[in-house]
């Protein structure tokens, strides 16, 4: 009785081990893949040609050069400070580094360019992803 | 001969007085428990590792920063491929100092050695792999050094044909390191614990 007793634990243990593990790596396996999410919508009428549309709060800049619309996020790649926008360039108010109007880096001591954020175009419209 | 090697690799029976700690520090099988481990936690890195210069180091990023255990997977195989090579060297300072390599059980020695070398060929290619700076350069002083040893020259086309870092010399050193390295590790381990059993009645302890 006591071993039938002795086995039974074992056993549970056992398969309470292999879920505990099974878990851990279907949790491995299938990651949560962050789904790209709408963040701005912008009229495409409203951007100056050769300029920029500023989005301070969600720190977005949305810049039309040509035919070419693209968004770059106005996030220092050096530590994350928001830069300012002037006309020609980007310039970080913390460290002073400078980007220029593709976000690529003029001056350090950020060391990436600006990141460049998903755009869609919807007709009139351009979405900015996340 | 199946047979022989089955019946060899565990032990009939054990002297208690013989499984004392201070003699071996069981270092071999800590080592081999390190193989085990890296085996383990390598198979979970192969789901997500591609093998190509251009995807290889944004792999490496999506796995720490997108996948739930992927950071202390990675960190577990490094560091668990560090501790193989220390166990191992310890125990090879361990068989030198108790005589364990002298006749009749040279031919163990033999094979300790392979394996000894094959584990730090294993480590060598694996540097390469995520693709960083590092492991760039890494590489870089490695294939140097291998060129200035005899037949180096012929040994480096094989590795590298053509360049550190491009396609097909970082897809040779990842089967290298993910399957030819491993699968000659575990065969020369079974044939060093075989030995270890065949040889038992010059051993001291077992």
């Amino acid at each position: 009785m006591e071993k039938a007793g002795k086995s039974r634990r074992r056993f549970l243990k056992a398969v309470a081990f292999v879920i505990a593990a099974g878990l851990l790596l279907w949790k491995f396996l299938v990651p949560k893949i962050a789904k790209k999410k709408p963040l701005l919508r912008v009229a495409k009428a409203d951007i100056p040609a050769g300029g920029a549309l500023v989005f301070r709060k969600s720190r977005v800049a949305v810049v039309k050069k040509g035919d070419d619309i693209y968004a770059l996020s106005l996030a220092c790649t050096h530590l994350g400070c928001t830069v300012n926008v002037t006309t020609r360039e980007f310039v970080c108010p913390c460290h002073g580094s400078i980007f220029g109007r593709r976000g690529e880096v003029l001056k350090g001591p950020a060391d990436r360019p600006l990141e460049r954020l998903a755009v869609a175009e919807h007709g009139e419209f351009i979405v900015v992803l996340s | 001969m199946f047979k022989d090697f089955l019946e060899h690799i565990f032990p009939r029976l054990i002297l208690e007085k013989n499984l004392r700690i201070t003699y071996t520090f069981c270092f071999g099988g800590l080592a081999f428990t390190a193989f085990m481990l890296l085996v383990v936690s390598g198979l979970l890195l192969l789901f997500y590792y591609q093998p190509s210069p251009e995807k290889a180091f944004e792999s490496i990023l999506f796995l720490e920063s997108s996948v739930p255990g992927g950071r202390f997977v990675r960190s577990l195989h490094r560091l668990t491929s560090h501790a193989l090579l220390v166990l191992i060297f310890l125990h090879t300072l361990r068989v030198i100092l108790t005589g364990a390599y002298r006749k009749p059980r040279e031919l163990n020695w033999v094979i300790g050695f392979f394996i000894l070398a094959s584990a730090v060929f294993g480590a060598y290619t694996g540097y390469l792999l995520p693709m960083d700076q590092l492991a760039f350069w890494g590489t870089h002083t490695g294939m140097e050094l291998i060129g200035t040893a005899p037949f180096g020259e012929m040994i480096g086309h094989f590795l590298v044909p053509d360049e550190v870092g491009r396609p097909v010399s970082l897809l040779r050193f990842y089967t290298l390191h993910i399957a030819v390295i491993p699968l000659t590790i575990a065969i020369l381990c079974f044939l060093h614990f075989y030995r270890i059993r065949h040889d038992k009645g010059v051993l001291p302890y077992l």
